[in-house]
Protein backbone atom coordinates (compact mmCIF):
# COMPACT_ATOMS: atom_id res chain seq x y z
CA UNK A 1 0.00 0.00 0.00
CA UNK A 2 0.90 3.42 -0.73
CA UNK A 3 1.91 5.92 2.35
CA UNK A 4 0.67 9.58 1.67
CA UNK A 5 3.32 11.57 0.46
CA UNK A 6 4.40 13.88 3.12
CA UNK A 7 5.22 17.60 1.85
CA UNK A 8 8.06 19.91 3.50
CA UNK A 9 4.19 21.82 4.66
CA UNK A 10 3.44 18.59 6.42
CA UNK A 11 6.59 18.69 8.35
CA UNK A 12 6.47 22.64 8.77
CA UNK A 13 3.48 22.05 10.37
CA UNK A 14 4.07 19.28 12.73
CA UNK A 15 6.97 21.21 14.27
CA UNK A 16 5.12 24.17 14.76
CA UNK A 17 1.61 22.26 16.07
CA UNK A 18 4.67 20.47 18.51
CA UNK A 19 6.27 23.87 19.74
CA UNK A 20 2.99 25.38 20.43
CA UNK A 21 2.29 22.31 22.50
CA UNK A 22 5.65 22.71 24.52
CA UNK A 23 4.71 26.36 24.39
CA UNK A 24 1.84 25.45 26.71
CA UNK A 25 3.57 23.18 29.01
CA UNK A 26 6.66 25.57 29.27
CA UNK A 27 4.70 28.58 30.03
CA UNK A 28 6.22 29.40 26.79
CA UNK A 29 3.40 31.84 25.02
CA UNK A 30 6.18 32.92 22.43
CA UNK A 31 6.49 29.51 20.95
CA UNK A 32 2.54 29.37 19.75
CA UNK A 33 3.71 32.37 17.11
CA UNK A 34 6.63 30.07 15.76
CA UNK A 35 7.14 30.46 12.15
CA UNK A 36 9.76 29.32 9.42
CA UNK A 37 12.33 31.43 10.92
CA UNK A 38 12.13 30.84 14.61
CA UNK A 39 15.34 29.36 16.16
CA UNK A 40 15.31 26.49 18.00
CA UNK A 41 18.50 26.93 19.88
CA UNK A 42 21.25 29.68 20.75
CA UNK A 43 20.26 33.49 22.99
CA UNK A 44 17.57 34.17 20.38
CA UNK A 45 15.55 30.88 20.93
CA UNK A 46 12.49 30.31 23.57
CA UNK A 47 13.34 26.50 23.76
CA UNK A 48 16.63 25.77 26.40
CA UNK A 49 18.33 22.63 25.65
CA UNK A 50 16.24 20.54 27.59
CA UNK A 51 13.31 21.69 25.63
CA UNK A 52 14.98 21.39 22.29
CA UNK A 53 16.09 18.04 23.19
CA UNK A 54 11.67 17.67 24.28
CA UNK A 55 11.00 18.72 20.94
CA UNK A 56 12.98 16.34 19.12
CA UNK A 57 11.83 13.10 20.79
CA UNK A 58 7.73 14.56 20.84
CA UNK A 59 8.50 15.12 17.00
CA UNK A 60 9.92 11.32 16.43
CA UNK A 61 6.81 10.47 18.14
CA UNK A 62 4.64 12.60 16.15
CA UNK A 63 6.26 11.50 12.74
CA UNK A 64 5.89 8.11 13.56
CA UNK A 65 2.43 8.73 13.87
CA UNK A 66 1.71 10.34 11.09
CA UNK A 67 4.34 8.44 8.50
CA UNK A 68 4.42 5.23 9.94
CA UNK A 69 8.46 5.18 10.09
CA UNK A 70 10.82 5.79 13.05
CA UNK A 71 13.19 7.90 12.83
CA UNK A 72 16.10 9.54 14.46
CA UNK A 73 16.09 13.58 14.13
CA UNK A 74 19.63 14.04 16.01
CA UNK A 75 21.34 11.15 13.57
CA UNK A 76 25.35 11.93 13.07
CA UNK A 77 24.46 12.82 9.48
CA UNK A 78 22.23 15.89 10.90
CA UNK A 79 25.17 16.79 13.93
CA UNK A 80 27.69 17.11 11.46
CA UNK A 81 26.06 19.58 8.91
CA UNK A 82 28.14 22.69 8.33
CA UNK A 83 24.36 24.41 8.79
CA UNK A 84 23.08 22.94 11.53
CA UNK A 85 19.01 21.48 10.63
CA UNK A 86 18.03 22.43 14.01
CA UNK A 87 18.75 26.40 13.59
CA UNK A 88 15.50 27.17 12.38
CA UNK A 89 12.18 25.71 11.92
CA UNK A 90 12.13 25.54 8.35
CA UNK A 91 15.64 23.75 8.09
CA UNK A 92 14.00 21.38 11.00
CA UNK A 93 11.20 20.30 8.47
CA UNK A 94 14.02 20.25 5.58
CA UNK A 95 15.83 17.82 7.67
CA UNK A 96 12.22 15.26 8.80
CA UNK A 97 11.42 15.71 4.61
CA UNK A 98 14.84 13.73 4.08
CA UNK A 99 14.34 11.62 7.08
CA UNK A 100 10.94 10.52 5.87
CA UNK A 101 11.76 9.76 2.58
CA UNK A 102 15.35 7.86 3.41
CA UNK A 103 13.33 5.79 5.97
CA UNK A 104 10.38 4.85 3.46
CA UNK A 105 12.80 3.89 0.89
CA UNK B 1 -0.27 -3.08 33.98
CA UNK B 2 3.20 -1.17 34.08
CA UNK B 3 5.74 -2.08 32.15
CA UNK B 4 9.70 -2.90 32.21
CA UNK B 5 12.26 -3.77 30.08
CA UNK B 6 14.95 -6.04 32.07
CA UNK B 7 18.55 -6.20 30.19
CA UNK B 8 20.09 -9.53 31.27
CA UNK B 9 17.45 -11.14 31.49
CA UNK B 10 18.11 -14.65 30.54
CA UNK B 11 19.71 -16.13 33.82
CA UNK B 12 21.30 -15.00 37.18
CA UNK B 13 19.78 -11.55 38.96
CA UNK B 14 18.16 -10.48 35.63
CA UNK B 15 16.04 -13.23 35.45
CA UNK B 16 15.09 -12.99 39.52
CA UNK B 17 14.26 -9.49 38.73
CA UNK B 18 11.70 -10.51 35.86
CA UNK B 19 10.36 -13.01 38.00
CA UNK B 20 9.69 -10.65 40.85
CA UNK B 21 8.35 -8.03 38.69
CA UNK B 22 6.03 -10.36 37.00
CA UNK B 23 4.53 -11.03 40.28
CA UNK B 24 3.56 -7.93 41.40
CA UNK B 25 1.88 -7.86 38.53
CA UNK B 26 4.25 -5.93 35.75
CA UNK B 27 4.41 -6.93 31.89
CA UNK B 28 8.49 -7.81 31.55
CA UNK B 29 10.27 -7.41 28.25
CA UNK B 30 13.22 -9.25 28.57
CA UNK B 31 16.50 -8.11 26.54
CA UNK B 32 19.27 -10.82 26.35
CA UNK B 33 21.63 -12.73 23.95
CA UNK B 34 20.83 -15.64 24.64
CA UNK B 35 17.72 -17.58 24.76
CA UNK B 36 15.44 -16.75 27.47
CA UNK B 37 13.47 -19.97 28.87
CA UNK B 38 10.78 -17.60 31.21
CA UNK B 39 7.23 -18.47 30.45
CA UNK B 40 4.67 -16.39 31.93
CA UNK B 41 1.72 -14.42 29.95
CA UNK B 42 2.80 -10.91 30.76
CA UNK B 43 6.37 -11.66 29.68
CA UNK B 44 7.91 -11.16 26.45
CA UNK B 45 11.40 -12.40 25.14
CA UNK B 46 13.44 -10.19 22.83
CA UNK B 47 16.87 -11.38 21.23
CA UNK B 48 19.23 -8.48 21.88
CA UNK B 49 22.70 -7.10 21.91
CA UNK B 50 23.01 -4.45 24.34
CA UNK B 51 26.33 -3.65 22.45
CA UNK B 52 24.24 -2.83 19.38
CA UNK B 53 22.37 0.48 18.93
CA UNK B 54 20.72 -0.91 16.08
CA UNK B 55 19.54 -4.47 18.02
CA UNK B 56 18.78 -1.84 21.24
CA UNK B 57 16.37 0.62 18.92
CA UNK B 58 14.46 -2.20 17.66
CA UNK B 59 13.53 -3.97 19.89
CA UNK B 60 12.81 -0.96 22.20
CA UNK B 61 10.30 0.24 19.00
CA UNK B 62 8.50 -3.49 19.25
CA UNK B 63 7.28 -2.59 23.10
CA UNK B 64 6.77 0.94 22.31
CA UNK B 65 4.32 -0.07 19.44
CA UNK B 66 2.42 -1.78 22.71
CA UNK B 67 2.56 1.26 25.04
CA UNK B 68 4.27 3.09 27.36
CA UNK B 69 7.63 2.21 29.44
CA UNK B 70 7.35 2.78 33.13
CA UNK B 71 10.78 1.25 33.97
CA UNK B 72 14.10 0.22 32.78
CA UNK B 73 16.82 -1.84 34.77
CA UNK B 74 20.16 -2.00 33.10
CA UNK B 75 21.06 -5.32 34.28
CA UNK B 76 23.21 -6.70 31.67
CA UNK B 77 26.72 -6.48 32.10
CA UNK B 78 29.90 -8.14 31.83
CA UNK B 79 33.06 -9.14 34.13
CA UNK B 80 36.47 -9.88 33.68
CA UNK B 81 39.09 -10.21 36.49
CA UNK B 82 42.32 -9.32 35.33
CA UNK B 83 45.42 -7.46 36.84
CA UNK B 84 45.62 -4.16 35.00
CA UNK B 85 48.81 -4.85 32.93
CA UNK B 86 48.05 -7.44 31.89
CA UNK B 87 44.19 -7.00 30.67
CA UNK B 88 43.96 -7.03 26.97
CA UNK B 89 42.66 -4.36 25.23
CA UNK B 90 39.93 -6.83 23.86
CA UNK B 91 39.14 -7.59 26.80
CA UNK B 92 38.44 -3.59 27.90
CA UNK B 93 36.85 -2.96 24.82
CA UNK B 94 34.32 -5.42 25.85
CA UNK B 95 32.96 -4.76 29.17
CA UNK B 96 32.94 -1.00 27.79
CA UNK B 97 31.05 -1.90 24.75
CA UNK B 98 28.16 -4.07 27.10
CA UNK B 99 28.57 -2.62 30.57
CA UNK B 100 28.93 1.30 29.34
CA UNK B 101 27.52 1.74 25.79
CA UNK B 102 24.68 -0.92 26.60
CA UNK B 103 23.75 1.05 29.41
CA UNK B 104 24.24 3.97 27.12
CA UNK B 105 21.96 2.62 24.17
CA UNK B 106 19.50 1.17 26.18
CA UNK B 107 19.29 4.55 28.05
CA UNK B 108 18.91 6.64 25.52
CA UNK B 109 16.57 4.67 23.14
CA UNK B 110 14.10 4.33 26.64
CA UNK B 111 14.62 7.77 27.77
CA UNK B 112 13.72 9.85 24.65
CA UNK B 113 9.90 7.76 25.15
CA UNK B 114 10.41 8.63 28.89
CA UNK B 115 10.83 12.04 28.24
CA UNK B 116 7.75 11.68 25.75
CA UNK B 117 5.63 10.37 28.85
CA UNK B 118 6.67 13.09 31.19
CA UNK B 119 7.67 10.04 33.43
CA UNK B 120 9.74 6.96 33.82
CA UNK B 121 12.86 5.68 36.10
CA UNK B 122 15.50 4.04 35.28
CA UNK B 123 17.85 1.78 37.23
CA UNK B 124 21.06 0.98 35.92
CA UNK B 125 23.45 -1.69 37.67
CA UNK B 126 26.63 -1.24 39.04
CA UNK B 127 29.38 -2.53 41.98
CA UNK B 128 30.63 -1.93 45.26
CA UNK B 129 34.08 -2.31 43.26
CA UNK B 130 33.91 1.19 42.14
CA UNK B 131 33.93 2.73 45.57
CA UNK B 132 36.37 0.10 46.79
CA UNK B 133 38.60 0.59 43.67
CA UNK B 134 39.12 -2.97 43.63
CA UNK B 135 42.27 -4.30 42.56
CA UNK B 136 42.61 -6.76 40.06
CA UNK B 137 39.71 -5.61 38.19
CA UNK B 138 40.57 -1.95 36.60
CA UNK B 139 38.35 -2.71 33.21
CA UNK B 140 35.36 -3.84 35.32
CA UNK B 141 35.62 -1.11 37.61
CA UNK B 142 36.55 1.35 35.01
CA UNK B 143 33.28 0.13 32.91
CA UNK B 144 31.11 0.49 35.99
CA UNK B 145 32.38 4.17 36.87
CA UNK B 146 31.24 5.38 33.45
CA UNK B 147 27.98 4.08 33.91
CA UNK B 148 27.68 5.95 37.17
CA UNK B 149 28.99 8.82 35.70
CA UNK B 150 26.40 8.65 33.13
CA UNK B 151 23.62 7.96 35.44
CA UNK B 152 24.33 11.59 37.43
CA UNK B 153 24.33 13.14 33.78
CA UNK B 154 21.53 11.56 32.84
CA UNK B 155 19.39 12.05 36.05
CA UNK B 156 20.57 15.56 35.88
CA UNK B 157 19.58 16.32 31.94
CA UNK B 158 15.98 14.44 32.43
CA UNK B 159 14.87 15.17 35.74
CA UNK B 160 13.05 18.08 34.51
CA UNK B 161 10.89 15.94 32.29
CA UNK B 162 9.77 13.36 35.05
CA UNK B 163 12.69 10.95 34.65
CA UNK B 164 14.33 9.31 37.19
CA UNK B 165 17.77 7.97 36.81
CA UNK B 166 19.52 5.93 39.68
CA UNK B 167 22.13 3.38 40.52
CA UNK B 168 22.72 1.07 42.63
CA UNK B 169 26.00 -1.33 43.44
CA UNK B 170 26.61 -4.63 44.47
CA UNK B 171 28.82 -7.24 46.02
CA UNK B 172 29.03 -10.44 44.26
CA UNK B 173 25.70 -12.27 44.07
CA UNK B 174 25.00 -15.78 44.24
CA UNK B 175 24.81 -16.68 40.64
CA UNK B 176 26.63 -18.79 38.31
CA UNK B 177 28.55 -15.65 37.13
CA UNK B 178 30.44 -15.81 40.95
CA UNK B 179 30.54 -19.55 41.58
CA UNK B 180 32.91 -19.32 38.98
CA UNK B 181 35.39 -16.83 41.06
CA UNK B 182 37.45 -18.31 43.69
CA UNK B 183 36.10 -18.79 47.32
CA UNK B 184 38.40 -17.18 48.90
CA UNK B 185 38.34 -14.03 46.78
CA UNK B 186 35.07 -13.62 47.40
CA UNK B 187 35.16 -13.91 51.02
CA UNK B 188 37.81 -11.11 51.17
CA UNK B 189 35.36 -9.20 49.52
CA UNK B 190 32.01 -9.88 51.21
CA UNK B 191 34.23 -9.49 54.61
CA UNK B 192 35.16 -5.70 53.06
CA UNK B 193 31.87 -4.93 52.19
CA UNK B 194 30.55 -5.76 55.29
CA UNK B 195 28.46 -8.88 54.34
CA UNK B 196 30.63 -11.55 55.35
CA UNK B 197 27.52 -13.99 54.35
CA UNK B 198 27.50 -12.85 51.02
CA UNK B 199 24.48 -11.49 49.18
CA UNK B 200 21.03 -13.79 48.03
CA UNK B 201 19.50 -13.25 44.57
CA UNK B 202 16.73 -12.65 46.46
CA UNK B 203 18.41 -10.18 48.99
CA UNK B 204 20.13 -8.54 46.00
CA UNK B 205 16.44 -8.01 44.20
CA UNK B 206 14.85 -7.05 47.36
CA UNK B 207 17.42 -3.98 47.57
CA UNK B 208 17.24 -3.18 43.82
CA UNK B 209 13.51 -3.43 44.10
CA UNK B 210 13.47 -0.50 46.79
CA UNK B 211 14.01 1.79 43.46
CA UNK B 212 10.11 1.37 42.57
CA UNK B 213 8.53 -0.34 45.37
CA UNK B 214 9.66 2.53 47.77
CA UNK B 215 9.72 5.30 45.07
CA UNK B 216 11.05 8.74 46.04
CA UNK B 217 11.79 11.92 44.46
CA UNK B 218 15.52 10.96 44.18
CA UNK B 219 17.60 11.04 41.06
CA UNK B 220 21.36 10.97 40.38
CA UNK B 221 21.52 8.84 43.43
CA UNK B 222 23.80 5.54 43.92
CA UNK B 223 22.82 3.49 46.66
CA UNK B 224 25.14 0.07 47.58
CA UNK B 225 24.62 -2.77 49.18
CA UNK B 226 27.47 -2.86 51.59
CA UNK B 227 28.46 -0.38 54.89
CA UNK B 228 30.04 1.64 52.79
CA UNK B 229 27.47 3.82 52.50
Amino acid sequence: MNMPTFTRDDAVKLVLARLARLGQELSQPALAQADEQTRLFGEASPLDSIGLVTLMSDLEDDIHKACGVWVIIADEKAMSRLTSPFRRVGLLADHIVELVAAARA
Amino acid sequence: MPVVIITGSSRGLGRALAESLLAEGWTVHGFARSPQSLVHPHFQAHAVDVGSEASVQAAVAIVLAAGRIDLLINNAGAASMNALLLTPAATAEALMRVNYLGTLHCLQAVGKAMVRQRAGLVVNLTTVAVPLSLAGEAAYVASKAAVEALTKVAASELQSQGVRVNAVGLGPVDTDLTRAVGADKLHTLNQRIGRPQGTTLAEAVAFIAQEWRSPSAATGSIRYLSQLS
